[in-house]
């Protein structure tokens, strides 16, 4: 035990009381300056503060179950509160004690809270009714705690007279029934009327020992135990029996008063602390000290364990401490689809397909008890493992695991091979490094624990990694090195805070390397690398089959692609480890090192990773059967740079609007901006469209934003001289005269531009306007007009004529849009438009329909979010089951599209077989749609069907009956309908085809083969079984239900097939060589052993009665009898049986010797007839499960003629 | 408008009675129903596969470009049955200069003419197998329902329901509640299968209820229907009585081995109406498409290896 992780200190006034919640995160911690603390330790943040208390409060305690908080002080007073954020408040006080209140305990299922006081007396109050139940006294000075005993009516209390006791309540249960109720119990007796409860409580011992007042007393949470902590520096162990107490030994060490002392909740370990400033671990059993943490300045005051975590809390007197025991991260390293870990001091393996884990190798004789190893590395090719451990100083040990799970687990001491050294990890198949972190020196040594070669690191390395082939990770406290083995020297280096995890990918392309609260992704060589923060600590990751890394932090499970993208996947309620990712599901280990799995739904990452990686394909998968929406992917979508394809799953109109412009859309920018009409949209579309050329859409917006200006000068820059003459009727109707001018002067026009010149009253300007435009009419008028004459203004000099013109149209720009670049067929648009993508193959397993494993989250958890994250089943997705939404984006997209097809032919759409197809798994579907290939690749994988042509008829007459026609419209070659399984259902990801056979049809030609049976018409028997058995396979199921009894009906079908061959079988035989009695008599007897029906086994047993009987093998046939008897026959056949049982116990001998053991259980090989007993080897028919001699594996199951024998086959796909 | 006569014609031809069309006697030459009405009678002739009964009935030498379209249409339809490439070809090349002829400013023929010249057209290009050039013959943006008929017919047999749905949209704003309109949706619906085939099932049971005439192919229209929504016994019923109005008709029997399939009928029964329905009716696609799954089965039965049978 070297270490004591310290996961969180708080500053504050002197602590006196602490108490974890049982589930959260959360510590109360009470002050000696009257408040009490509700710390998040994980987080470090201070929650919650109660200040209601006046002095000093000791006393705190959480209740197990409820959001209550129960507080005891120095002013006599023991305070309830409710701690939930909503209604955090004091529930009520509790008034009795005479003096300060020194701990407070709920009980862990009655509504009582236990208290101590310095009056001398522990009382125990009903929380519901709100009073005093109990006053024990007894005690002789202050009494320092109570605690109740974790399962019996038992109080253990200190007290300051150096005495512990053991009070006996028993009696407050029994007594006084109704005190658990409102009311109950203490309805006539206030407080301060002790008398009554006396004879409740009684104190069963009393413990004697300690030299000096005793501060605390506890029972041990499973054994019949107490450790209690005085001012003598003494730590004493007590033992209890039914009748007796008596001490067992003391732990001695601090050397001032010790204030608490605590059995380790798990292990057999005490916790303790004093005033002399140290908080100490004992052995329980040895009573030795293990381990010394001292601080330097502050007293401890009191303890607190965890009751399920290995965490511990230690209060002195400038705040508090929170620590853990034991570093809980298990060793363990991944193989392929094996995990190799330590639990326990154990190694063990588990396989992730499997589940199977297995106990592999005993480490526990290696380095000190107390601690786990470190780390493990694991060696396929030789099955070894090196362990490391940070006892004595750091050292390994190098041991081969068994090949196989023997009863007798080895331990690794028997042939381990140690060496001192504090990171130690295979570098080759006969290779491992070893670093010895003091003098800097890196061991490579062989299997044998040689030295073969002696390395210098480049850098002041903590720790060491492998790092490929020959090569070595170094961690160092800045940066990581990959270091090359062979040539000794440096291939690259990486600045990085140290190092403490390095994570493979699967193909060993990709590398994660784990700090504190960093990631950084490197490729193989370190060439290229990205890296992520974290706030939180992260504590593990691993590597998705797609290139993908997932990894743990302290409450989240979170996603990062190769480029530094990450998010979160789910949230954790605790830490756990991960070792491997496989598609849906998160294989981990928990803090005790138990595996465990978490199904997420990687939705969103693999949405980002298709992304990533343009394959349009995937991504349009996931949008299709995970209808993607939300804020927050649209958000990514844009940031990233691809509006055009947020825009698909947009809905909201503004929304719209806004990725439209973006992404230079201008049809639906123009589309949304009609169903918005604010001025500003138009104006943004028009400053868009300006950008693109667009001028009809600049146009369009201009007109519904009524800005002439801008529109007039657009038709002057279109040149769409037309138009420039509406705008001046416009203007003349809107009386705007500077509008008038404009549009005149832009369309050249003078005569407009004088007559509006005139209409201001601008007569100088007219005139002029005339005179240069050499109108001199015109001029004449106006000059007439103002009342002048030519002499009035021959002072004005007179300008040449003008010969400026509008530009001449040199290009009709206003027939045409400026041409942009097509931006090609948008993937999107296109697959969206035709309902479905092409040559869509389903991508390995994305799915949208997994329960994300996060639990949700309370209201404390909550608060630690802030903000970082959103979490996955709220804002980020939005995973929504219906498709509805989804559909209506569709059609968008197709408008689009058919606006540009029209007149155009159009591109065919996916036909319904294709759906058919995609949407089931089950062959008789492939059948339907007429996909008759991949119908055959599922029958041979699920059923190992390899002679398809019996089913020929059936195919075709599935799918014949799948289709059908119609011709609505004259001369038209008849429309291909295809009949649907439910006609209700006709969303394209949902349509199957029609289920041509029923399961119940099926039955009752099984029922037809029962009647060939009982007429005796064995060979229609024989092929309606058969036929039976075909057409199961291509049946439609729809439940659980349906696919037990279609198992029920294989199973009959192959009982009844397999029976009646083997009496068509006896029959041949009885018929060609007669003198074979004994194969006659057989195949009489294995027909009994078919299961069959009550009436056909009367059948079977009765033939073979008479051919026993005939035999004269009366022994046998007084058997077949008994056992006919027991189906309870007809009388006449009952009188026949009693009989051959009678002639059996008269003349009880076989003549002729058969093999045939009816006592012990076998099959019937369905090709030789002869008996498989149990137990001996025995191959099967993948379909029916019939059963064969090995010999036969591979060749033609004889019975259905349909399946290879032995093949493998994966069985029934679950499809509903 | 047409006149309440020819309401009564096109009311027959659009919903298939065809029989009952072809028996009706012609007015008088000179009575303006006389070219429409036997314009639906030759069309319906050529409906029952019987192109030569139609080009009897078409006078030679007329002017009007429909009377040509039709012809050519029955020629067209009687050379795909003598599988004759050249006859088939020439017909097709003209009902496409008939298309190119109308396209002209001075083509004579009223607009109606005009239009069922491009319905004719798009009719032969489609049993061509040439969609594009139907496509673009019909005009995706015309204003002829019976050209929109044929338009979401194309869509739909080439799984484009959405354009199909589009065009039935596009048609809803000009051609109010007209039948044919009504037909198209539930023709629509015969495939999307949309609320459970509810709407064509319903049109088709109405239509049923029409006094005004009696076809059988509605009858077997909504056995179709009800074997699409999985109602086997009625289907049964409604395509034996169709057939009991038109002995051997071939869509009402594939219809009716479909619906035997799926249990109208026992196994031996229904095998045996196969057998009679391929030996009668070689040509029809059911026919053809099963016919071409029996060697896709061989083909893909050929790619597994079956090992010898165990003894």
């Amino acid at each position: 035990m070297s270490v004591m992780l310290t996961k969180f200190e708080s500053k504050s006034n002197r602590v006196k009381g602490l108490a974890f919640h049982p589930t959260q995160p959360l510590l109360a911690a009470a002050l000696h300056n009257g408040s009490v603390q509700l710390w998040n330790y994980r987080m470090g943040v201070l929650v919650d503060r109660f200040e209601e208390h006046e002095g000093p409060v000791r006393g705190v305690a959480i209740h197990p179950s409820r959001a209550l908080l129960v507080t005891g002080g120095d002013d006599y007073k023991i305070k309830v509160w409710d701690i939930r954020p909503q209604n955090r408040r004091c529930l009520f006080t509790l008034h009795g004690h005479l003096d300060y209140v020194r701990t407070v305990q709920f009980h862990h299922e009655m509504p009582w809270i236990l208290s101590s006081s310095d009056d001398q007396t522990i009382r125990i109050w009903n929380s519901t009714s709100r009073n005093c139940i109990a006053v024990l006294t007894g005690h002789s000075h202050y009494v320092m705690s109570a605690q109740f005993h974790p399962k019996d009516d038992l109080v253990v209390s200190a007290s300051m007279d150096q005495t512990v006791r053991v009070w006996d309540i028993s009696g407050l249960r029994k007594g006084s029934p109704g005190s658990g109720g409102p009311g109950g119990g203490g309805q006539g007796s206030g407080p301060g009327t002790f008398e009554t409860f006396d004879s409740f409580s009684t104190v069963k011992y009393v413990l004697e020992g300690h030299d000096r007042g005793v501060n605390y007393a506890m029972f041990h949470p499973t054994l019949p135990l107490i450790v209690s902590a005085a001012d003598d520096r003494v730590i004493k162990i007590w033992r209890m029996s039914e009748t007796k107490a008596w001490e067992v030994d003391s732990c001695r060490g601090h050397f001032n008063n010790v204030s608490s002392a605590l059995f380790h909740p798990k292990h057999e370990l005490i916790v303790s602390c004093g005033e002399d400033k140290t908080v100490r671990v004992w052995d329980l059993a040895k009573r030795t000290a293990i381990q010394t943490f001292r601080r330097e300045h502050d007293r401890f005051w009191v303890l607190a364990a965890h009751p399920n975590l290995n965490l511990f809390a230690a209060g002195h007197d400038s705040g508090l401490i929170v620590f853990k025991l034991e570093r809980e991260r298990p060793a363990f390293s991944v193989h392929g689809d094996m995990l190799y870990y330590v639990r326990d001091k154990y190694v063990r393996s588990y396989d992730f397909n499997t589940g199977a884990d297995i106990g592999l190798l005993s480490v526990r004789k290696f380095g000190s008890p107390y601690l786990p190893p470190r780390t493990l590395s694991f060696n396929p090719a030789e099955r070894a493992v090196i362990l490391t451990i940070s006892s004595d100083g750091g050292m390994y040990e190098l041991t081969g695991l068994p090949q196989q799970a023997q009863g007798d687990v080895k331990d690794s001491s028997v042939d381990g091979k140690k060496g001192t050294g504090q990171s130690a990890i295979f570098v080759a198949r006969n290779r491992f490094a070893v670093l010895n972190k003091a003098t800097q020196i890196i061991e490579v040594r062989d299997l044998a624990n040689a030295v073969v070669k002696t390395i210098k690191p480049p850098v002041q390395t903590n720790e060491i990694f492998y790092g490929g082939t020959a090569s070595l990770i170094l961690s160092s406290l800045t940066s990581v090195v990959l270091y090359d083995i062979q040539q000794q020297k440096t291939i690259a280096e990486i600045n990085s805070p140290p190092v403490k995890y390095v994570i493979w990918s699967g193909d060993g392309a990709l590398v994660a390397l784990l700090s504190k609260h960093t990631i950084t992704i490197a490729n193989k060589n370190f060439s290229t690398h990205s890296l992520i923060h974290e706030t939180i600590r992260i504590k593990s990751g691993a590597w998705d089959d797609t290139g993908v890394f997932i990894y743990s932090t302290l409450n989240h499970i979170k996603y990062c692609l190769s480029q530094g993208d990450h998010g979160v996947i789910c949230t954790l309620d605790n830490p756990v480890y991960l070792t491997r990712v496989k598609g849906k599901t998160v294989h981990c280990l928990d803090r005790s090192a138990r595996p465990r799995t978490i199904t997420f739904d990687p939705t969103e990452y693999r949405f980002k990773l298709a992304l990533l990686r343009n394959n349009y394909e995937e991504m349009l998968y996931i949008i299709r059967t995970s209808t993607l929406l939300g804020q927050s992917i649209i958000a990514y979508l844009q940031q990233k740079g691809f509006p055009e394809i947020a825009l698909h799953f947009v809905q909201d109109t503004n929304t719209r609007f806004e990725l439209a412009i973006e992404c230079g859309n201008l049809d639906v920018a123009m589309e949304t901006a009609k169903e918005i009409d604010r001025a500003e949209c138009w104006e943004r579309l028009a400053q868009q469209a300006l950008k693109q050329g667009n001028h009809k859409i600049v146009e369009k917006a201009y007109q519904q934003t009524k800005n002439f200006d801008k529109l007039s000068f657009l038709y002057l820059a279109t040149g769409s001289t037309d138009k420039l003459s509406k705008m001046q009727k416009i203007a003349d109707a809107r009386g705007d005269p500077m509008s008038r001018f404009h549009n005149a002067l832009y369309a050249g026009d003078v005569q407009g531009r004088i007559s509006v010149l005139r209409d201001v009253g601008l007569h100088p300007l007219a005139y002029l306007t005339a005179k240069t435009n050499g109108l001199d009419e015109l001029a004449e008028e106006i000059l007439e007009a103002a009342g002048l004459t030519e002499a009035d203004i021959d002072d004005v000099p007179s300008f040449p004529a003008s010969n400026l013109k509008p530009p001449p149209i040199v290009t009709s720009t206003t027939n045409l849009n400026w041409p942009a670049i097509s931006a090609g067929e948008n993937f999107f648009d296109r697959a969206l438009a035709e309902g479905s993508l092409e040559g869509g193959v389903e991508p390995a397993y994305v799915n949208g329909d997994a329960v994300a494993g996060a639990s949700a989250l309370d209201a404390w958890a909550r608060d630690e979010e802030v903000q970082l994250d959103i979490e996955p089943e709220e804002g980020a997705w939005e995973l929504d089951a219906d498709g509805g939404e989804f559909e209506a984006a569709e059609e968008e997209a197709e408008e689009a599209v058919v606006e540009e097809e029209l007149g155009a032919g159009a591109t065919p759409g996916v036909s319904e077989t294709e759906l058919w197809v995609r949407n089931s798994p089950l062959a008789v579907d492939h059948v339907a749609a007429g996909s008759f290939e991949s119908a055959m690749q599922l029958l041979n994988r699920q059923f190992g069907v390899v002679n398809f042509v019996l089913l020929k008829p059936l195919f075709l007459s599935i799918y014949r009956s799948s289709h059908t026609y119609l011709s609505p419209v004259a001369s038209l070659p008849p429309l291909h309908l295809h009949i649907r399984r439910n006609p209700a259902e006709s969303s394209p990801s949902r349509v199957l085809p029609v289920a041509v056979r029923s399961l119940q049809s099926i039955r009752s030609e099984l029922a037809e083969g029962y009647r060939f049976v009982s007429g005796n018409k064995l060979v229609e028997a024989q092929t309606t079984f058969r036929s039976v058995l075909h057409a199961l396979l291509l049946v439609v199921l729809s439940s659980d239900d349906e696919a037990k009894l279609w198992r029920d009906t294989v199973t009959a079908a192959r009982e009844y097939l397999l029976g009646v061959s083997i009496e068509l079988e006896r029959r041949r035989v009885a018929e060609a060589e007669p003198d074979n009695v004994r194969r006659n008599l057989e195949l009489a007897a294995y027909f009994t052993q078919c299961e069959l029906q009550a009436p056909h086994m009367q059948i079977a047993l009765r033939s073979a009665i008479g051919v026993f009987a005939k035999a004269n093998n009366q022994a046998h046939a007084a058997r077949f009898a008994k056992r006919l008897l027991e189906l309870k026959p007809d009388p006449k056949i009952v009188a026949q049986a009693r009989q051959r049982i009678a002639a059996g116990d008269r003349n009880p001998r076989n003549a002729v010797d058969v093999s045939y053991d009816e006592f012990t259980p076998f099959e019937i090989c369905a090709v030789t007839y002869t008996p498989i007993y149990k137990g001996s080897p025995a191959v099967h028919c993948p379909y029916t499960d019939a059963s064969f001699l090995p010999q036969f594996k591979g060749s033609l199951d004889p019975l259905t003629q349909l399946t290879e024998i032995g093949a493998p086959a994966s069985g029934l796909p679950a499809s509903w | 408008m047409d006149s309440s006569e020819i309401y009564h014609v096109k009311q027959q031809f659009i919903l298939g009675a065809y029989k009952s069309l072809v028996a009706l006697t012609l007015p008088d030459p000179n009575s303006p129903d006389y070219t429409p009405t036997l314009l639906y009678q030759a069309r319906a002739h050529i409906a029952l596969n019987d192109p030569d009964s139609a080009l009897r009935l078409i006078p030679a030498g007329s002017d009007n470009v429909a009377v040509k379209a039709t012809a050519s249409l029955a020629k067209y339809v009687a050379a795909s049955g003598s599988a004759s490439k050249d006859a088939q070809e020439a017909s097709l090349e003209e009902l496409r200069d008939l298309a190119v002829e109308i396209e002209g400013d001075d083509a004579e023929g009223s607009d109606s003419d005009k239009a069922l010249v491009r319905v004719l057209a798009g009719t032969a290009f489609t049993r061509a197998g040439e969609i594009e050039e139907a496509l673009e013959t019909l005009g995706v943006d015309t204003e002829d329902l019976e050209a929109v008929a044929l338009i979401v017919q194309i869509y739909l047999s080439i799984n484009r329901p959405d354009l199909a749905k589009k065009q039935f949209e596009r048609s809803k704003r000009w051609a109010e509640d007209d039948l044919l309109l009504q037909l198209i949706e539930s023709t629509i619906g015969l495939v999307t299968g949309k609320d459970g085939y509810s709407n064509t099932s319903s049109f088709y049971t109405e239509q049923l209820g029409n006094p005004s005439l009696t076809s059988p192919h509605i009858l077997t229209a909504r056995g179709v229907t009800r074997i699409l929504r999985n109602e086997i016994p009625e289907a049964k019923s409604d395509l034996e009585e169709s057939l009991e109005q038109q002995k051997g008709d071939a869509e009402t029997l594939a219809a009716l081995v479909v619906a035997a399939g799926l249990g109208a009928l026992k196994k031996a029964e229904t095998e045996e109406l196969w057998t009679r329905f391929v030996s009668e009716h070689p040509d029809h696609p059911l026919v053809l498409d099963v016919a071409a799954k029996e060697s896709l089965f061989d083909e893909c039965v050929a790619k597994y290896e079956v090992p010898a049978l165990a003894a």
